[in-house]
């Protein structure tokens, strides 16, 4: 299966929230939604889950316009609630029967869902009885019982203590494996580099960046290097302006192209006493700060 | 159409699972019955003490004092039978003892004569319900009107047959009788005005907490909205008709059990006797007219991010239907249900349902004034509910300060 957007805008009043976003999430793989606070993510999710309309631009399902009465959408929201003062049992099955369950599949799949979760002995207990974490978990159940091709996790992880979110990994990870499309939203780029084969950075409406995270890694400009060295100072003084310090206490050197790399490191270890020298490889998550950061 | 009945459900159980609800039920109920076993309750307690007790109650003392007055022995007598629940006591105390006598309570009051047709009442507090001087005055005119008579030359039989004339007369109502409906409708109106209020702020209350709680943020990905907004009001609806039928049903019940005790009572058989159009009418008028401040509360209701937020922004269609109760109410106790004002509010749709009904039961409307209102009201059910429904779809997305209509509207445009 393929979910595809292609060239959606929207705008609220005076606002153009979404400036002509596309991207493809398949079947099998994880796609990671990210950008900052504001930068259109929610916006996107609730016009991929059909809440309103975009202004142009079309949601594509292996190649056709995706028909929402047929594809079913699991949707775990960033803001979490539920009804607090209603029993567990009762407000899950609501939520699988809004989903096109009958009410005895949907009790079925949710004692599975939570058995799996080990919060079998919440079951009929209302909601508000329980912690925050665990409140989370029964909010999962709402986006995976009715079995749904496309699942939304948005933040998934905040909140949850490392045992659950074990847990919540395995079942992310048999999501995947079961060949469904999983979007995920997260600011955590731990979470997103373990799971998204795919990404998709968002900043002030547009997409900034996309593809494979190791694709994106490999084609980053190699034209930083990271120096270790026991004479930094005398390293700055020589390079002037092109090198700062970074919090490792590391040199890194901006070269004027990628290919000088070659000729600087060698230069260096020439000329100075060097313990390591490297070319620097970003992580995700310097990927995103330098994509997302500035807003356009 | 399956999503509204899986919505319907859940709203619905959700009303008879919550304690108020049941619990205001139960205690409506409850009070009716006790209303309606009132008069056997009470032969109860009497046909045990009752003979014992009569000859023994006194309900306080009554002073007299007829000094200088001529004819005082009928005037004594007058009162003396007049006030027969009272011990009448006459007095030649001077007029500073009196009052001190009506102050320390020893007296209920006292009645100082001056002539034999003026006097002075003297009472400690005056109620606000204090009748003795009526009837005083009734005894002193009539006293004065025998003597008046006897002294032209009539016998006595004659003067006292000239004063007690009996009249007989009969009402023929070729309408409605106002008198016999006024109970009721009232009833009805009251009914009507204390569901839609009760169950108008549930909705709105409803909608506020599924919002600031953020359940709303997984409902609009699972439910039209459309389906979410009717889906509640059908319920409340539906959970309102039945707490009515429930309380109103108990009544029917309990006054036929107890009917015997109830004979007599001209105001309560009236209550009974409401005929089966005027039922129907109601019940479509309720419908009707619950739906369209229901889904305008489920509006309003969309709009809060807050529960806290509906008191004020549920103020303006409050004061609106507060103020169509309050003509309806005002024109039933003047009599004139058919006034211009009320003829305009029977086709003005937020007012028509009590305004109307009103009409229908107090007086007589022809029935193509009753078909255009209904049809008014029916159309305005749905423009507003569609209009409601976007406000909703628009509402449940909003957070923040409750926004201007100005700006709501310029959203619903783009939705």
């Amino acid at each position: 299966m393929k979910l595809e957007l292609k060239d959606i805008k929207k705008s609220f009043g005076e606002k153009e929230v979404l400036k002509g976003i596309s991207f493809l999430a398949e079947s099998g793989k994880a796609f990671g939604l990210l950008g900052r606070n504001g930068a259109g993510k929610t916006t996107s999710i609730r016009i991929l889950m059909n809440v309103f309309g975009a202004d142009s631009g079309e949601v594509f399902m292996d190649g056709k316009k995706i028909d929402y009465k047929k594809v079913k959408i699991g949707y775990l929201p960033e803001e979490r609630g539920l009804y607090p003062k209603k029993k567990i049992i009762d407000q899950l099955v609501y939520f699988a029967e809004l989903n096109g369950m009958k009410y005895k599949d949907a009790v079925k799949s949710i004692d599975y869902w939570l058995d799996r979760l080990g919060m079998m002995e919440h079951r009929n207990k209302r909601l508000d009885t329980l912690s925050k974490g665990n409140q989370q978990k029964i909010q999962l159940i709402t986006a995976l019982a009715h079995n749904p091709e496309i699942v939304i996790l948005d933040e998934p992880f905040s909140g949850l203590d490392p045992v659950n979110a074990m847990l919540l990994k395995d079942v992310v990870k048999e999501e995947i494996s079961k060949g469904k499309i999983v979007l995920f939203s997260s600011h955590q780029m731990n979470y997103i580099e373990e799971f998204c084969d795919k990404i998709a950075i968002l900043n002030g409406g547009n997409i900034v960046l996309q593809g494979e995270i190791t694709e994106i890694k490999r084609n980053y400009v190699r034209d930083k290097l990271i120096v270790r060295s026991q004479e930094l100072d005398k390293i700055r003084e020589y390079l002037g302006a092109d090198c700062f310090m970074n919090e490792a206490g590391e040199l890194v050197v901006q070269l004027k192209a990628a290919e000088e790399k070659q000729k600087v490191m060698k230069d260096l270890t020439e000329k100075y006493d060097i313990d390591e020298i490297k070319v620097f490889e970003p992580s995700l998550n310097d990927i995103f700060v330098e994509y997302a950061g500035e807003q356009n | 159409m399956k999503q509204f009945g899986t919505i319907l459900k859940f709203e619905l159980k959700s009303y008879f699972k919550n304690k108020v609800f049941v619990g205001l039920t139960i205690a409506l109920v409850a009070l009716i019955a006790v209303l309606m076993f009132f008069p056997k309750i009470m032969t109860a307690f009497d046909s045990d003490d009752s003979e014992t007790e009569a000859a023994d109650t006194v309900a306080g003392m009554i002073l007299v004092s007829t000094e200088g007055v001529e004819n005082a022995d009928m005037i004594e007598e007058a009162f003396a039978a007049a006030f027969s629940d009272y011990e009448v006591c006459f007095t030649e105390d001077e007029l500073s003892v009196i009052e001190e006598k009506v102050i320390n309570g020893d007296a209920e009051c006292a009645i100082v004569m001056n002539g034999p047709t003026s006097y002075a009442y003297y009472v400690n507090n005056l109620s606000m319900y204090d009748g003795r001087t009526a009837v005083i005055d009734e005894v002193l005119q009539n006293l004065h009107q025998m003597s008046t008579m006897l002294s032209s030359g009539l016998s006595a039989e004659e003067a006292v047959a000239a004063l007690n004339v009996q009249i007989e007369h009969e009402t023929v109502s070729l309408g409605k009788n106002q008198a016999q409906n006024f109970l009721y409708t009232y009833i009805m109106i009251f009914a009507l005005y204390m569901v839609i209020l009760l169950y108008g702020q549930m909705v709105a209350t409803n909608v506020a907490t599924e919002k600031s709680s953020r359940a709303m943020e997984l409902l609009i990905t699972s439910a039209k909205p459309t389906s979410m907004m009717f889906g509640k009001v059908v319920a409340s609806c539906l959970a309102g008709l039945i707490q009515l039928l429930l309380v109103f049903g108990s009544a029917i019940l309990f006054y036929n059990v107890n009917k015997s005790y109830w004979e007599g009572n001209m105001m309560i058989a009236s209550v009974f006797d409401m005929p089966l159009n005027l039922l129907i009418y109601m019940l479509i008028f309720f419908v009707l007219g619950f739906f369209i401040y229901a889904v305008l509360f489920g509006a309003i209701g969309s709009l809060a991010s807050k529960v806290e937020d509906i008191n004020t922004s549920s103020m303006p269609l409050i004061l609106l239907f507060v103020a169509g109760f309050m003509v309806v109410m005002f024109s039933m106790t003047d009599g004139n249900v058919d006034s211009t004002l009320m003829r305009v509010c029977s086709y003005i749709p937020f007012t028509s349902p009590m305004a109307m009904f009103t009409r229908i039961a107090m007086s007589t409307v022809p029935f193509y004034e009753i078909l255009i209102s209904i049809v008014v009201l029916i159309a305005s059910v749905l423009g507003v509910g569609v209009f409601s429904a976007k406000i909703y779809r628009v509402g449940v997305l909003l957070y923040g300060t409750t926004p201007k209509i100005g700006e709501v509207l310029k959203a619903m445009k783009k939705a």
